[in-house]
């Protein structure tokens, strides 16, 4: 069992199960789920709920030829689907465990890598490109005992804690760890200080554009629509 | 002992529920799977078929021929992946759910003409990797849900089948039904609690 002690609400779950997520946020839960055995319990009771209700609907009446479709379909090659890429270690460049990430984050790394912003002396931001214009999705690395820039969020921001350990005035986050900071919330994360540390974070698309040069310092400001 | 009833009345939950989730549409799954068998692909076409286009047809912006096509996939994909299916873990309409969801997922961002190509089922499978076992509290949890779903209140129950049958967020549903969104939030809780289904983040932060 492992230590994680901050979990998505139930809200979350239950979007998750609907299908109700964006993907940026939907792979923010699975990350989550990835390291915690109670809350990918609850997920599959949640799909239960969905199972449950799929029994309990009233049918509809299916055209006539709807059976006959699907039937001379079932013998078409099934389309190949592209194996997961487990991407060299070098790529997913500055994550000296990347072997331990969850495979889906491995898999939405960019072909061509990961491009590592540095946005203070010991933070990096690296975006998860998912196609999505109103949730951006990153990973960032702060340095074993780094200290991002104090910063507030114009957006709510989902953060899971992909590897090591960081605090900030609130507590300590470990790995698998999923918090969820509202608008107006501000705060200094401080990565421990023997592990550098991971996070995937989704950022919601501020309603508020800021300037230039306090951009460039926010890591959390740094969505640009794509 | 004092544990031995505690004990004794687990293994026969155990065996009850082992007994109830073998339904005959988790058997036919698992005939689909293992021998590529049309005659149980047949006879479970014919029972969800109808059930997924009454469960997408729900989801007010489907209409019927859309509501097909998309039961049409479904099923496609439940012959396809059929083998994948594991009558321990799940139950068969769960597992032919999560399916559909997953096909309207990539369905609506193919619509959306989303520029990156990330399946569903790829989200919701890696989430599932580490899973080898079915929790004793899961499989109480799945009981709970069938034989209370039904009874929740109608206000309760109705927040609830939106946000599936529609594959909504609870946000999303709160406007559509203009009910506050505190409101639905505590319909959620009050029907998540109804159906016994503790949730971890609950659990540790109270105060939530």
């Amino acid at each position: 069992m492992s230590n994680v002690s901050r979990h998505p609400d139930a809200n979350f779950l239950l979007d998750f199960a609907s299908g109700g997520l964006s993907a940026a946020q939907a792979i923010a839960v699975s990350a989550h789920l990835h390291f915690c055995s109670s809350c990918r319990s609850q997920a599959e009771s949640l799909n239960d709920i969905g199972g449950r209700l799929l029994a309990d609907v009233e049918p509809a009446v299916l055209s006539a030829n709807c059976q006959a479709a699907v039937f001379a379909a079932l013998d078409s090659p099934v389309p190949v689907k592209a194996e997961i890429e487990r991407r060299p270690a070098e790529v997913v460049r500055g994550l000296t465990r990347s072997d331990q990430l969850p495979a889906l984050v491995r898999q939405i790394t960019p072909v061509d890598g990961l491009r590592w912003r540095r946005l203070s002396s010991s933070l990096q931001v690296a975006r998860l490109p998912v196609g999505e214009q109103r949730y951006e999705l990153a990973l960032h690395h702060i340095e074993a005992g780094g200290k991002a820039p104090a910063h507030d969020h114009r957006g709510t921001e989902i953060t899971v804690v992909l590897q090591g350990s960081f605090s900030d005035e609130a507590g300590v986050y470990h790995q698998g760890d999923f918090m969820v900071c509202e608008p107006g919330y501000t705060h200094t994360p401080v990565a421990t200080a023997n592990a550098e540390c991971v996070c995937l974070s989704v950022l919601e698309a501020p309603i508020r554009l800021v300037g230039g040069f306090k951009r460039l310092l926010n890591p959390f400001l740094s969505f640009r629509p794509a | 002992m004092i544990t031995a009833s505690k004990n004794t009345s687990d293994v026969h939950k155990v065996v009850m529920l082992a007994e109830a989730r073998s339904d005959i549409w988790s058997e036919l799954l698992v005939k689909v799977g293992a021998g590529r068998d049309r005659e149980a692909f047949g006879e479970l076409f014919a029972h969800f078929a109808p059930l997924l286009k009454g469960f997408l047809m729900k989801g007010s912006s489907l209409g019927p021929e859309r509501a097909e096509e998309l039961v049409q996939e479904t099923m496609i994909k439940v012959w396809r992946k059929a083998d994948s299916f594991n009558a321990t873990k799940s139950s068969a309409s769960t597992w032919i759910y999560t399916v559909a969801r997953n096909c309207r997922i990539d369905w609506l961002r193919r619509e959306a003409k989303s520029s990156r190509d990330i399946e569903a089922e790829d989200i919701y499978e890696s989430s599932e990797e580490n899973t080898s076992y079915t929790s004793l509290v899961q499989i109480r949890n799945r009981d709970l849900i069938r034989e209370n779903l039904a009874l929740l209140p109608p206000e309760q129950l109705e927040v609830i089948a939106k946000i599936y049958f529609e594959g909504k967020s609870h946000s999303e549903v709160a406007a559509e039904l203009t009910l506050p969104l505190g409101t639905v939030k505590s319909r959620i809780r009050l029907a998540l609690n109804r159906l016994q289904l503790r949730m971890t983040a609950e659990e540790n932060t109270p105060d939530v």
